[in-house]
């Protein structure tokens, strides 16, 4: 049962002394963070409050082990963006583009947990998964990492393309990876008229993200989710049929559950996808993240830098030796 | 058909830089041009019958440019046929050097933030719109391909490349279509597909010669801050400014019968408006609140005097902040939607956007600035089409008779209520038979 019973379980100030005493080592933090520790704000939250502590500075990592070994923080946070002056939170230099996927917000869990489990974990994982190949293969970025947050994963992209992106651009590469809007695809036909075509019937670009967000919520509904206008019975309904969708016949269900509940049906999935991460995350230039390599303490796990998203197992890769003796 | 020069379209080509470069000097602009007269006067469908609408130097060529646009916009007294020559591809010299004037005067003298600035962009884009969709199919798709390499060095550009675009949410990257980092604008694909990434390439053309103007604006004043702009640029400036505020002015109210807008009196509302807001039946229910009832409201809370000033306007010319708009006008709106049986929204959510919509915000859940223009304000609907589609809350009353439209009456009923109360002898209870 690989220790299953004291992970989600708080630390204690003594777990978290002997957690940055005898395990916590600076090279267990990623090297795009590393290398420049100077030029991040950092936060602690000391007390399991929140991070109250902000406007930290380090002029080096030195510096830094000795404030972590010496507090032994609840949690630790640092900056995704760089600054001249980071105390001020002034100069801004760049920000890293993230999105925030949080087990335990995925808006359709069909463990049904109300905490975080392996089942909405392996979720995360995959809704990760889903956002890296759209980042690649539409926006065509690189330098993309992956953190293991505690609760789920951050994906943090250094891509010099993006680093001064203003915050209504990388709004709108939310939407677009997350399939936030309905694909409005008009086009005038041959014979002049103006016409629209389905997001399903155009398997490129957005309109396919489009769709295959859509399709992983909709698989994905447990049926008792109350979506906006959506009525008990069209669910039913759309439990019923959306076998057609994993078979991807989207117009043929479209058929079925009939076109006017079908774009009902679709503007509302357009705002479940949306949730698949924290929106406000990825939107904020000035946000401070859970410094991978530390503690976790609410669920005692080590926020740890993903080498490999698939093969990577949480509950063998992120719980601290505290836990595994104590087991 | 003739090949059109990209310089048609796109001011900033190398090409149309040589022009403008090569072009004479600014003191000429005010002199009479004969081949810009020629050209004008060989234009099909252009109207001759009027000197004064036709220009005949650059100076009135700049006025009429920005002139057509306000025109267009006031659809009431736009008459087409004295601005064709503004579409003819002959013209593209006279124009691209036109297009410079009226940027520099522009530029020099307001802010690149000011409503003169914003029409000169507003006019630009639709002027490039309206030139793209006049040309040939297959030649337009020639000329889109030469401009998005002469913008973009490609027709296929790196997303990044039009970050300017996104920010400024002149277009979304959801309705573009991304590969390996590029945007997909060029001509590879087939069927359909390739029809939808057209939609997109016409799209795109005027937001990036918009967003190039504004640059060039924000230029041209800077310069201006530094170097005192060329007289004749000031006067022009002062002549658009005119010509601009002419269009927006409201006439100040004078003497008692003037109708101001002001907190809507629901005692003066027609019969057939407050049928409609104790709720009406499924039948009729969507044309009675989406057509009937926000025309109504809303201009007779904002622009109740629509139809004596004869202007088209904007809601937010009345409503800036559209807090009027959103917290007032719409709650009554959609309060009334759910007195429908069945309630409205709870069957055609949709309907929400078309109200949107008859508001001039176009297709959208709620009213927002970015989106207004997208639609047009709708005014009320008539008596008489009222009592063919709706007639269900028709009750006509005395009033009923003297007007052509429930906004008039409105006016009248509130006209007549503010004439009684100023009347003096306001404690003698009046009985109903006196009106
Ligand atoms: S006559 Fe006009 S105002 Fe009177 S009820 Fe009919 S539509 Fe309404
Ligand atoms: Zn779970």
């Amino acid at each position: 049962m690989r220790g299953v019973i004291r992970i989600f379980q708080e630390a204690t100030p003594e777990d978290r002394k002997k957690y940055y005493t005898r395990e916590w080592k600076p090279e267990k933090i990623p090297a795009f963070i590393r290398e420049n520790i100077h030029l991040r704000e950092f936060g602690f939250d000391h007390t399991g409050q929140g991070p109250n502590d902000r406007y930290r500075f380090f002029r080096d990592e030195k510096l830094l082990k000795k404030f972590l070994r010496y507090r032994a923080p609840y949690a630790a946070y640092s900056s995704v963006a760089l600054y001249d002056k980071p105390w001020k939170r002034e100069g801004w230099i760049s920000s890293e583009l993230v999105f925030d996927v949080d087990a335990k917000d995925i808006p359709v869990r069909p463990c049904g947990c109300d905490n975080v489990c392996e089942e909405c974990l392996d979720q995360a994982k995959e809704i990760v998964a889903m956002i890296i190949d759209t980042l690649r293969d539409d926006l065509g970025l690189q330098e993309i990492h992956v953190v293991y947050s505690g609760r789920g994963y951050h994906i943090r992209v250094l891509d010099p393309t993006i680093l001064r992106l203003d915050s209504e651009v990388r709004g709108q590469i939310l939407r677009y990876v997350m399939g936030g809007d309905v694909p409005r695809l008009l086009y005038t036909g041959l014979d002049g008229r103006m016409r629209s075509l389905d997001h399903f019937m155009a398997p490129l670009g957005y309109p396919r993200v489009f769709t295959e967000r859509s399709r992983y919520i909709i698989l994905h509904l447990s049926g008792d989710e109350k979506i906006e206008d959506i009525t008990r019975q069209t669910m039913n309904k759309i439990m019923e049929y959306r076998d057609l969708i994993e078979s991807d016949k989207w117009g043929e269900f479209k058929g079925v559950i009939g076109p006017r509940v079908y774009d009902r049906l679709i503007g509302s999935v357009a705002k479940l996808n949306l949730q698949l991460v924290d929106a406000k995350v990825t939107v904020d230039l000035k946000r401070i993240l859970r410094l991978p390599s530390s503690l976790h303490s609410k669920v005692s796990m080590i926020c740890t830098y993903v080498k490999d998203l698939e093969s990577f197992d949480p509950l063998e890769d992120a719980v601290p030796d505290f836990v595994k003796e104590g087991s | 058909m003739a090949m059109v020069s990209t310089v048609f379209i796109n001011p900033f080509s190398q090409e149309a830089k040589e022009l403008v470069k090569a072009s004479g000097d600014l003191d000429r602009i005010m002199e009479e041009d004969a081949r810009l007269l020629n050209i004008i006067e060989y234009t099909r469908g252009q109207r001759l019958d009027d000197d004064s609408r036709i220009p005949g130097s650059l100076w009135e060529f700049a006025i009429k440019r920005i002139e057509w646009y306000l025109e267009k916009k006031g659809y009431q007294r736009y008459q087409p046929g004295y601005y064709r020559f503004l579409f003819n591809p002959q013209i593209a010299e006279f124009d691209v050097i036109t297009f410079y004037v009226l940027a520099q005067a522009i530029g020099a003298k307001f802010n690149p933030n000011s409503r003169e600035s914003r029409i000169f962009m507003e006019s630009e884009a639709e002027i490039v719109k309206e030139r793209l969709l006049r040309i040939e199919s297959r030649e337009r798709e020639r000329v889109i391909s030469k401009i998005l390499r002469e913008m973009l060095d490609s027709e296929t550009p790196h997303w990044t490349q039009l970050e300017k675009l996104l920010e400024n949410r002149r277009i979304k990257l959801t309705e573009l279509i991304l590969k390996d980092g590029e945007v997909i604008l060029d001509k590879s694909a087939t069927g359909r597909t390739q029809q939808v990434i057209n939609a997109i390439r016409e799209k795109i053309i005027p937001a990036l010669i918009v967003q190039e103007t504004q640059e060039y604006l924000y230029k041209v004043h800077e310069m201006a801050a530094k170097i005192e702009p060329h007289p004749i640029l000031t006067r022009l400036a002062e002549k658009i400014r005119e010509r601009i505020s002419r269009e927006f002015f409201i006439p100040k109210k004078t003497g008692a019968r003037t109708i101001k807008a002001s907190k809507l009196d629901f005692d003066a509302f027609p019969p057939c408006i407050k049928n409609t807001i104790k709720g009406v039946r499924a039948g009729n229910r969507n044309d009675a609140i989406v057509l009937l009832l926000t025309g109504f409201l809303s201009y007779a809370r904002l622009y109740p005097s629509v139809f004596k000033d004869r202007k088209p306007h904007k809601v937010s010319d009345f409503d800036p902040t559209l807090n009027i708009t959103l917290n007032e006008i719409l709650p009554m709106i959609y309060e009334a939607a759910d007195n429908c049986e069945p309630p409205l929204f709870q069957d055609d959510p949709q309907e929400k956007l078309n109200i949107t919509a008859k508001l001039g915000f176009g297709l959208h859940e709620t009213p927002s600035l970015e989106n207004e223009g997208e639609t047009k304000w709708y005014t009320p609907m008539s008596c008489e089409k009222i009592k063919i589609h709706l007639p269900v809350v028709c009750k006509p009353d005395s009033l009923c008779e003297k007007i052509q439209n429930p906004l008039t009456y409105y006016n009248r009923k509130r006209w007549q209520k503010k004439r009684k109360n100023e009347g003096g002898d306001k404690d003698i209870p009046r009985g109903n038979t006196r009106r």
